[in-house]
């Protein structure tokens, strides 16, 4: 059950990450209609504690048992290389148009 | 693939047609034209490639390593081929995107017709129903609004759509790169009469447009 | 999840131990067949088949249901295509051409595809994992009944002319009362919910069967991949379903009741409804997907007789698959007008969601070359899911691309995109699953030849409608438009889709014909055709009802089924026959499947026919808009609820049940968790996802949505501020109450959520007006909710109460408190949060 609960939570925080930078956006383009510099700013912010957070936990997850894969890491780097991938646009897409 | 020969014959004689997205009038449609035909050969590619890998698989037992195939292929090949396409696709999206000075004009929706607003260049707007009146070679700003459901504006010879949702306004950019006659169609279902939602988009030559302006009637029609 | 731990037997804490069970004494297996036999056969004749709730019985029912929908919406389809045969179309009108298309998505998606996979899944996995039922034999009746009635209440529409219309995906506000007047919205809205429940129970047994019934000794990173594939799609239903649910009740309610949810005039927006549609909608891509490529990895290593390659990579694919479904669903909405980043996000995802795919492919294609791949009937049919399902998945990344997607989205090419994806990688992988498992269903060989030429008019017919169909797309042609008058260029296109659109039909009659004559003309097959390693064909052909004469364990895993037919069927498995007369399992533990108790199942009912006779007249009250009699019809549905949970009463002994020699366990009401808590907590999971779609739809209302301003609210005031203290006062008390069983503290916990109620309700007459605003159409519902649950854990503190009455909960026996104090928590929580957001909205705004 622990084990279950271990091999979620890679994913599970990316994608709270993805919607707290998703949320962001939208309440940022909502109550300003554009994302200035300090806009992005704090949305990058969060977007590399997110990418931050995994760390600590890439560390001090124990190692799995003899299986064929060790599946809380692997979810763990499913979790990171999502982060990355799905999020990488705010550094370059535009913003609220 | 035994259809894509004959797949490529067809697209070379028979990619034409008033709605064709295959046949771009303007910048917009044209990037997204090429997207096609670059994720297409790509596709063609991969699809290939797999089939061949499946039909090599038909023999005697052979060794292998897994991770090579979850590994290489299934991740890093994958991640690579799509890292591109995703690229590819930003750039162009951020390039057809609204920047810098346009023509505006506005496109208002209901079941089932369209009516686009002009500027007659004294502040006010001539509006007409079912034709939009642009000037060729200039980028316009289609305002699209709607009064009752969600329709969608669409020129597929000049750019991609963009939903007409009430309540909101949203706006569209596109260009035509020769004064012509273009064809324009609802894309979002609105119920029995959808077929026929359509119009035309008249681009004229960029000196003859304001006198095609002031030849509509200025008085607003009701709904 | 909840805390395992036995209540007897070994300790479960350490991974390393692994009990071995005693073999028991070798018995006649034929005198088991028949012990079994009498305890675990539906009852004789046409009652029989209404109070059956075996999961062989009822997997093999959904699944030809299922096929007889499929028909349906092909029939349907036929329709469309014949009318898109000629521009003019002068076949058929466009009301009736709406109602058409919008049907054979429906149907397809909602009665065809999904009932399908809960089909395959409950007939299978019991087998596959080593048990003889799924979790909750009645609870799987009751989704069958509610699917079967949902599904006719739809036909009947169409029949009647009163189908719905607006398109699969019911856009407000073309869906709305203003806009579609009549009862054709109401059927959809409706029906579909109902049909949902089958979904939603179906996800709740399969996930607690999975995690609770395997075969003692088979952990999870060793059960069948299919096991893996079918928990993601379940946990996915769990969360998936809500969202629709949600919107759809709210649609419903704004057509019934005028609450504004989706009116921008009255600060709803459409966007909302597009939002909770494909929260849901996307989801259900992979919903359909996964117990395909399921079944594909079980075939493939036996086909190729070998073994599955990189089985932990497919494993952390089924993971990555199943969060990053639900990072995507805004693909479905590139031309709303959202901003470029937003866009860029779900893009990025929607390419990502390729990888684990890719992953999986190339997984098999791995597997086919380690082995030595054998070209029986259902090899073609994955040979056909490769070449479909891989164009399909290269035309989805296509459409992941933005500008690309703002030229081909609402084209034929999306058409020509979803048919390659779900006929690819869904109706291939269960034409070939149906062909591999046939045996096992029917007993029967299959007759030569035929299915080989359905195969290939099949593929012929599918191509040649859809390849060219990308074409059409591009060319400009929208879908659901029933003619095309002035496009003299599509005219050969769509002929040609047309004319192979028909061949491909027939091939699929050749198909169920090849079914039908295997199941009635097949010679005898033997035991275990495939040489499988899987439990599934440790059985006797055709499967019987209690699958396993004596429960597989550790011994018998990864083992070839023909070796542990035997020792299985004379008994040397454990819990082997019926000797106490009562259907009976083994409960494991999640995680190494250690033994935890014995569970007791209900036997033949008609229970599950009455609780969804009761629903359906509550669905039928409701579209005929006779709110204040389906009101009432609620009674019956509760009184229903109340005597389904009667039935769970202890009936005989419990004494714990020698399931091996010299190895006793507790039987399940003794147990410290037992499947129902696990099915409760499911349940739970569902239910928060649903209120959380409901408070994403306040959220969005009040950040994102343009439109008039906010009324002044008017709530506020002494009355209110002490009803609602009162509210959070009396659930306290029941909470503290629920802690400790006894039945004063029932009492105080029925007392004090009546009370809790009435405080409710005495604050409804200060709420604003729910019409005028969708603010306050929200917070009515969310009150709503909260007052739902209310009652409910009402009703379950007088059930223990009863219980109590009953002499039925003793220090060992824990009766329904579990469920009860969950509940209450649960209650408990929403009813705080919803108080939290409502005053903080106050404070905000």
């Amino acid at each position: 059950m622990k084990w279950l609960g271990a091999v979620l939570i890679g994913p599970t925080l990316w994608f709270a990450i993805f919607l707290a930078v998703y949320g962001l956006h939208g309440l940022i383009c909502a109550q300003w209609g554009v994302v200035d510099f300090s806009g992005r700013a704090v949305m990058i912010v969060v977007w590399g504690i997110g990418v931050a957070l995994f760390w600590p936990l890439l560390r001090y997850m124990p190692a799995g048992h003899a299986c064929s894969i060790d599946l809380p890491r692997a979810g763990l780097w499913i979790g990171l290389g999502a982060t990355v991938f799905t999020l990488f646009p705010v550094l370059i897409a535009s913003s609220c148009s | 693939m035994r259809c894509a020969l004959p797949f490529f014959a067809i697209v070379l004689t028979g990619c034409t047609g008033p709605l064709s997205t295959l046949a771009p009038a303007g910048p917009v449609a044209e990037k997204i034209a090429w997207l096609w035909w670059g994720m297409l050969a790509g596709s063609v590619l991969l699809t290939v490639l797999v089939l061949v890998l499946v039909v090599m698989a038909f023999g005697p037992p052979r060794v292998v390593n897994p991770r090579v195939w979850t590994h290489r292929l299934g991740l890093w090949f994958s991640l690579m081929v799509l890292s591109v396409t995703l690229g590819a696709g930003l750039w162009v999206g951020e390039r057809i995107l609204p920047r810098g000075d346009a023509v505006e004009v506005t496109a208002h929706s209901w079941q089932w017709g369209w009516r686009f607003g002009h500027p007659d260049g004294e502040g006010g707007w001539r509006q007409v129903e079912g034709e939009l009146h642009i000037p060729a070679g200039q980028t316009i700003e289609v305002r699209v609004t709607s009064a009752d459901v969600i329709h969608a504006f669409w020129v597929p010879r000049l750019a991609g759509k963009i939903d007409a949702i009430p309540g909101r306004e949203n706006r569209l950019r596109l260009r035509a790169d020769a004064p012509g006659i273009y064809a324009g169609r609802s894309a979002e279902f609105s119920g029995t009469g959808y077929a026929g939602m359509t119009f035309t988009v008249i681009a004229h030559d960029p000196a003859d447009w304001p006198a095609a302006i002031a030849a509509l009637s200025k008085d607003a029609p009701d709904d | 999840m909840t805390d395992v731990s036995p209540a007897a037997g070994p300790q479960a804490d350490t991974a390393a131990t692994t009990i071995t069970l005693a073999a028991n004494p070798r018995q006649r297996a034929l005198r088991l067949h028949r012990e079994l036999s009498q305890v675990w056969a539906n009852d004789r004749g046409l009652w029989g088949q209404v109070t059956a709730v075996s999961h062989t019985t009822l997997g093999l029912r959904f699944m030809a249901t299922a096929f007889v929908f499929f028909a349906i919406g092909g029939i349907l389809s036929m329709l469309i295509r014949a009318q898109l045969a000629t521009p003019d179309g002068a076949f058929l009108d466009t009301e009736l051409y709406n109602q058409i298309f919008t049907m054979h998505g429906t149907i397809m998606m909602f009665l065809f595809a999904i009932p399908m996979l809960e089909g395959i899944a409950i007939w299978l996995l019991p087998k596959m994992l080593g048990t003889r039922d799924m979790a909750f034999p009645r609870l799987t009746a009751l989704g069958y009944w509610c699917y079967l009635f949902g599904g006719l209440i739809m036909l009947t529409a169409l029949l009647f002319g009163v189908a719905p219309r607006d398109g699969w995906f019911m856009y407000t506000p073309l869906s709305n009362a203003v806009f579609s007047p009549g009862i054709n919205a109401d059927v959809w809205l409706l029906g579909v919910t109902f049909v949902e429940i089958s979904a939603i129970a179906a996800a709740i047994e399969i996930t607690v069967t999975i995690l609770r019934q395997r075969a003692p000794g088979m952990r999870l990173m060793e059960m069948p991949l299919f096991a893996w594939y079918m928990l993601g799609t379940s946990a996915m239903m769990l969360v998936g379903f809500p969202p629709l649910i949600a919107g759809s009740v709210l649609l419903e309610m704004e057509r019934a009741f005028d609450w504004p949810f989706f009116d921008p005039t009255r600060g709803g927006d459409p966007l909302l409804w597009q939002h909770l549609f494909w929260l849901f909608g996307h989801p259900e891509v992979y919903i359909i997907f996964l117990p395909a490529a399921g079944v594909m990895s079980m075939m493939i290593p036996v086909l190729c007789r070998t073994t599955i390659l990189g089985y932990g990579a497919i494993v952390a694919a089924i993971l990555a698959l199943v969060f990053l479904s639900f990072g995507l669903w805004v693909h479905h909405m590139f031309t709303v007008g959202i901003p470029h980043m937003a866009l860029a996000f779900f893009s990025a995802a929607s390419v990502l969601v390729a990888v684990p795919t890719a992953v999986q492919i190339f997984a098999w294609i791995g597997t086919m070359w380690k082995g030595n791949p054998q070209l029986h009937l259902p090899m073609y049919h994955i040979l056909g899911f490769f070449l479909t399902f891989v164009m399909g998945g290269l035309t989805g990344v296509m459409l992941a691309i933005v500008p690309f997607n703002w030229q081909a989205h609402d084209t034929a090419f999306v058409t020509a995109h979803l048919h390659y994806v779900l006929i690819g990688g869904f109706v291939f992988p269960m034409m070939a699953a149906a062909t591999y498992w046939m045996p096992l269903m029917t007993g029967k060989r299959r007759i030569k030849g035929l299915g080989e030429a359905a195969f290939w008019v099949i593929l012929i017919g599918f191509h040649g409608t859809f390849f060219i169909m990308h074409l059409t797309g591009l060319l400009g042609m929208p879908r659901r438009i029933d003619v095309y008058p002035d496009n003299p260029e599509w005219i050969w296109l769509n002929l040609t889709s047309s004319i192979f659109g028909f061949v491909l039909t027939i091939g699929f009659a050749m198909y169920a014909m090849d079914l039908i004559l295997q199941a009635t003309l097949g010679k005898r097959q033997s035991r275990d055709p495939w040489q499988a390693p899987t439990l599934d064909w440790a059985m006797p052909l055709p499967a019987p009802n209690y699958n396993f004469a004596s429960l597989p364990t550790a011994r018998h895993l990864r083992r070839d089924a023909r070796e542990v037919i035997l020792p299985l069927a004379r008994g040397e498995g454990v819990l082997a026959g019926a000797p106490r007369g009562q259907r009976e399992f083994l409960v494991t533990s999640v995680g190494d499947a250690t033994p935890d108790h014995v569970a007791i199942l209900p036997g033949n009912t008609a229970l599950p026919l009455a609780l969804s006779s009761a629903i359906g007249a509550f669905v039928l009250l409701m579209l005929a808009s006779l709110y204040a009699l389906a009101g009432l019809a609620l009674l019956p549905v509760a009184a229903l609820i109340w005597v389904w949970a009667r039935g769970m009463a202890p009936q005989d002994s419990l004494h714990p049940v020698e399931v091996a020699p010299n190895f006793r366990l507790p039987v399940h009401h003794h147990a410290m968790t037992s499947l129902g808590q696990s099915g409760l907590f499911a349940l739970l999971i569902a239910n928060g996802t649903l209120y959380a779609s409901l408070l994403f739809g306040l959220a969005f209302l009040s950040v994102v949505t343009p439109g008039p301003e906010v009324p002044a609210a008017t709530v506020g005031g002494v009355p209110v501020v002490s009803a609602l203290g009162v509210l959070a006062a009396s659930l306290v008390a029941a909470q503290f109450a629920t802690a400790d069983q006894s039945a004063t503290n029932a009492l105080v916990a029925l007392v004090g959520n009546l009370v809790a109620l009435a405080a409710l309700l005495s604050v409804l007459p200060f709420l604003d007006d729910p019409t005028a605003h969708a603010r306050d159409a929200l917070r009515a519902a969310l009150a709503g909710y909260v007052g739902l649950h209310v009652l409910v854990a009402a009703g379950m503190a007088a059930f223990v109460f009863d219980q109590h009455r009953r002499s039925e909960v003793t220090a060992t026996q824990q009766g329904a408190w579990p469920a009860c104090r969950l509940w209450q928590r649960y209650t408990g929580a929403v009813t705080l949060i919803t108080l939290v957001v409502a005053i903080a909205q106050e404070v905000l705004t």
